[in-house]
């Protein structure tokens, strides 16, 4: 199948041109024919491909890229390096409104727009109350849209794309914008226009629109390509790193209480993994752990279990003494436990599971280990773990 | 070009022309008012301070002959000066949507010929009420060679248009340099009247062909052209068509200057 955009090797540089020296010599290096390497590199090196009816995702921090990826994709800038072939009928909408010019009232921009596009005058014409009616703004078209709202340019600007038919929809930040009956329409739209195996490139900080969107994703961090797959992987990949970002910024110092260690945590494992390996579960499946721990005067300790999500927010958390149960003992100093926990409920993420030694009352957290995990697949349920729930139907009773 | 710059082509001149001419309704009447009032101007130093003879002018008398040049370099120079900053001015539009930028300075440019045309017929009308007898046949070759000079002032605007993207002093240079191109020009003055080691010189000045063709055309009722008549024409096109390689070379670097 034929892309729809082939991106090879594209890097940006924004040379540096703020004092009239700096131009001066960017143009120097341009009518040399060389590109200027002093500026700042925005992207770099990225390669992708958008196959027809594979929505494309960007994601990414403020500052990673991606709305020059966008402006490179769209022709609106061009790389420093590399190449990029669009074929395909392309319509883009940076920053809603774009090409309104505040002066002119909204029917001129819409004339305007529609031309950029590459509408003929016959085929505004033929359009034009397919374009007013989707926008609903009534007789404002008619003023100059340096007196809309945000939300009526946003409106107007959408309803000329959508209007142009495209087969490639290239969008910053859409849904964003608008109120929410508006952002209803631009959602139903979007998915009738994905319907008829139209493609959409679009940028968004909502993991969710994301993975209802779209089916491949690219996440940008600092003008490189982090990762680019499939949606759910990536989205899951990005959000675990959010979590984990927000964890480190301020996880609190946890002290060690207790008498410098007095119980030990001697080993803690997942019989089912290697150490040091990436622990990676499917969601539903079973997650065993081991964890073995030292008491220096023979008496027993209460392990306790717990799990957590990268960012460090709980999620459960069990002691050997709530149920009542007593370790193998493994040695004279050393005592085992080990504990399943069947079908694990935890939505796809990032995630880790700590074990802890509590002296053998149950009072004292004496030591911490903790291992990290990944619970993979795809779903777009919210949240953290999967409650069990039934849907009731017909008059409300259960199936 | 693309059926895509067409209609984006119309939509920017017809936007040119309101903003810049329509967009109040003293608009239009200053387009014919501020070149008539310059005109009166001229007219006073010259005929009536100076007491200069034209002897190119003959029997037409010097404000006909003024005016026949004056208008047609008006809508030049404005074109040019106008133009200058036709992409810097348009820097938001040109970071959101991809589109030829060439058509940014040459749609202000065809928006000012054709503003100044309508003018120009006016004046033309206006001389021949007046007692000028107006060879209206020599419109005929004086459209073209209109058509022709907005060519070359969109060359010179795609020069310079892109110029300013990098070197912002474009626009202060650019309008004493017309203004010296106005005087070096025999708009105010014959070309007989010129020393001889000048008058080499201005062979050189395309415009003064123009002018003087035009008067030709439209004063003397003489149509005939020369073999080397097709020089002017010759080095427009190919200003032209270098003036659009040298804009379409840098413009994917305008984003970057803006």
């Amino acid at each position: 199948m034929q892309p729809l955009v082939r991106v090879q090797g594209v890097s940006k540089y924004y040379p540096r041109v703020h004092r009239p020296g700096e131009r001066l010599r960017a143009f120097a290096a341009l009518l040399a024919g060389r590109q200027s390497r002093e500026g700042a590199e925005v992207l770099h090196d990225i390669s992708l491909e958008v196959l027809p009816g594979q929505s494309l995702g960007i994601i990414g921090e403020n500052g990673a890229g991606k709305s020059t990826l966008l402006k490179v994709l769209t022709g609106v800038i061009s790389p420093s390096r590399g190449s990029v072939e669009v074929n395909a009928r392309v319509a883009a909408l940076l920053e809603l409104g774009a090409g309104f010019q505040p002066e002119f009232s909204g029917i001129d921009n819409v004339r305007m727009k529609a031309a950029l596009l590459g509408m003929s005058s016959r085929e505004l014409e033929r359009k034009l109350d397919d374009i007013l009616a989707f926008a609903d703004i009534g007789d404002y078209v008619y003023e100059p849209v340096k007196h809309y709202s945000s939300g009526m340019v946003v409106r107007l600007g959408f309803a000329v794309v959508s209007a142009s038919d495209p087969e490639l929809l290239i969008t910053d930040e859409v849904l964003a914008v608008g109120d929410e009956s508006f952002q209803k329409k631009c959602i139903r739209w979007i998915e009738s226009f994905l319907g008829r195996g139209n493609t959409l490139l679009m940028v968004s900080h909502s993991m969710y629109q994301v993975q209802k969107l779209c089916q491949r994703a690219l996440w940008l961090e600092q003008g490189r390509a982090r990762e680019f797959g499939d949606v759910f992987p990536v989205t899951q990949a990005y959000l675990a790193w959010h979590e984990e970002k927000n964890a480190s910024e301020s996880r609190f110092r946890r002290e060690q209480q207790g008498a410098g260690g007095l119980y030990r945590v001697a080993g803690f494992s997942l019989p089912a993994h290697a150490a040091g390996e990436d622990v990676s579960i499917a969601a539903g499946s079973d997650l065993e752990a081991e964890l073995v721990l030292y008491s220096p005067d023979g008496r027993p300790p209460v392990a306790l279990f717990g799990l957590m999500r990268a960012d460090g927010t709980p999620v459960y958390g069990v002691g050997s003494d709530f149920d009542g149960k007593a370790p193998d003992r493994v040695d004279e100093r050393h005592f085992r436990y080990r504990i399943r926990f069947e079908h694990l409920p935890l939505l796809p993420g990032s995630y880790s599971i700590r074990g802890h030694a509590m002296d053998s009352a149950g009072l004292r957290l004496c030591d911490t280990a903790e291992i990290r995990f990944t619970v993979c697949g795809e779903s777009r349920e919210l949240g953290m773990v999967r409650l069990a729930h039934r849907w009731l139907t017909g008059q409300g009773h259960p199936e | 070009m693309k059926p895509l710059g067409n209609n984006v082509f119309r939509q920017l001149v017809s936007r040119a022309i309101r903003t810049d001419y329509l967009e109040n309704l003293t608009g239009f009447a200053w387009l014919l008012l501020q070149p008539l009032l310059l005109l009166a101007v001229y007219a006073f130093v010259f005929t009536t301070v100076f007491k200069a003879r034209i002897p190119d002018a003959g029997e037409i008398g010097f404000v006909p002959f003024l005016a026949v040049a004056f208008w047609p370099w008006t809508a030049f120079s404005e074109a040019v000066l106008r133009s200058s900053a036709s992409v810097t001015s348009n820097a938001a539009l040109l970071g959101k949507v991809a589109f030829p930028s060439e058509l940014l300075p040459l749609s202000t440019v065809a928006a000012t010929f054709l503003m100044h045309l309508a003018g120009y017929l006016a004046v033309l009308l206006v001389l021949q009420l007046l007692g000028t007898p107006i060879h209206w046949l020599g419109l005929l070759p004086a459209l073209p060679l209109l058509a022709l000079l907005c060519l070359f002032a969109g060359g010179l605007a795609l020069l310079v248009s892109a110029l300013q993207v990098f070197i912002r002093d474009v626009a202060q240079i650019l309008p004493p340099l017309m203004t010296f191109w106005f005087f070096t020009t025999p708009i105010l003055y014959g070309a007989s009247l010129l020393p001889p080691q000048l008058a080499v010189v201005m062979q050189f000045n395309p415009m003064a062909w123009y002018v003087d063709r035009l008067r030709a055309f439209l004063l003397f009722g003489d149509f005939s052209l020369a073999p080397t008549d097709l020089v002017v024409p010759a080095a427009t096109v190919l200003l032209f068509w270098l003036a659009l390689r040298f804009f379409r070379r840098f413009s994917p670097h305008f984003e970057d200057f803006l």
